[in-house]
């Protein structure tokens, strides 16, 4: 069980491109220390996997035939009314 | 480019002929803007409802309040932005109505600092690791749906419907700092969701 040692800096850097895109290289010495720090990169690794799994989950659905006929039909009854 | 982009690229110069024609009553035009929204209106109500129902009452709610008040949209943003910024209003305040989702995890103080300390396990090349796995998907689902409204609804607008830093911060009209705030925590939240699930799922 270990623990995340690194540099105060780093770490934020990290976080920070967490809240980017994260195929964006927006920081070098982030990629650079990903590729040399194993514990980081399992880290934003999963991070990642995280959002790939969330992606494939929500994945488009189309919109019910009937709910369609709904809402077409509660819009024109709307302008009727206007 | 994301999916908003494409829209404005795809849509054009027309769509704004096709809203002046709708804002004069053109029942043609509107039913096309009607046609061109709704499944993503739809979808987005559904990933921060994830509820049918509620997700077609947003459906609803919002093309009515678009028909009540399309005069009024004087097009200093992009229509996508505007109609986005109503159907993610409806939904939270549909959200709020039904729970209040108090995630303490992702308010503590100390979250940034538990990030350092947690501990690391990579389950991220785990092999038949994929939303088919039903018991995965139901941790997904969970997960989304312990997210608080404030980081559930960035992460499903920035990470999800792939909508840009930008435009995500006009419809919940905050800063762009605090959309990536907010991802971030929402992100990190759900992968140490996810790695509870995997600690019992994969020995280290």
């Amino acid at each position: 069980m270990k623990q995340h040692q690194h540099p105060e800096e780093i770490m934020k850097q990290i976080c920070d491109q967490m809240g980017e895109d994260l195929n964006a290289p927006v920081c070098r010495e982030v990629a650079v220390h990903l590729q040399e720090c194993p514990e980081c990169k399992f880290y934003f690794d999963t991070v990642k996997k995280t959002v790939v799994l969330c992606r494939e989950m929500e994945n488009k659905k189309s919109i019910p035939p009937e709910v369609r006929q709904r809402l077409m039909k509660l819009l024109l009854l709307n302008k009727d009314a206007q | 480019m994301n999916d908003s982009s494409k829209i404005k690229r795809v849509n054009g110069t027309d769509e704004s002929l096709l809203i002046k024609k709708a804002k004069q009553g053109n029942q043609q035009s509107l039913s096309e803007l009607v046609n061109r929204y709704s499944e993503r209106v739809y979808n987005l109500a559904l990933r921060i409802l994830r509820n049918k129902e509620d997700a077609e009452d947003i459906l609803q709610e919002t093309f009515l309040t678009v028909l009540k008040k399309l005069s009024d949209f004087d097009e200093r943003s992009s229509f996508f932005t505007w109609i986005y910024r109503i159907a993610t209003n409806a939904s939270l305040m549909k959200l709020r109505r039904k729970k209040i989702t108090a995630s303490e995890y992702l308010d503590h103080p100390d979250f940034e600092q538990s990030v350092k300390d947690r501990m690391l396990q990579d389950w991220s090349q785990s092999p038949a690791l994929g939303v088919e796995d039903q018991e995965l998907k139901k941790v997904l689902d969970g997960a989304i749906n312990d997210l608080s409204e404030m980081y559930r609804t960035v992460f499903i607008l920035r990470d999800i419907e792939d909508v840009s830093i930008k435009d995500t911060s006009q419809i919940l009209d905050i800063s762009e700092e605090n959309v990536k705030i907010r991802l971030r925590r929402a992100r990190l939240f759900l992968r140490d969701k996810l790695s509870a699930y995997f600690s019992e799922r994969i020995p280290s």
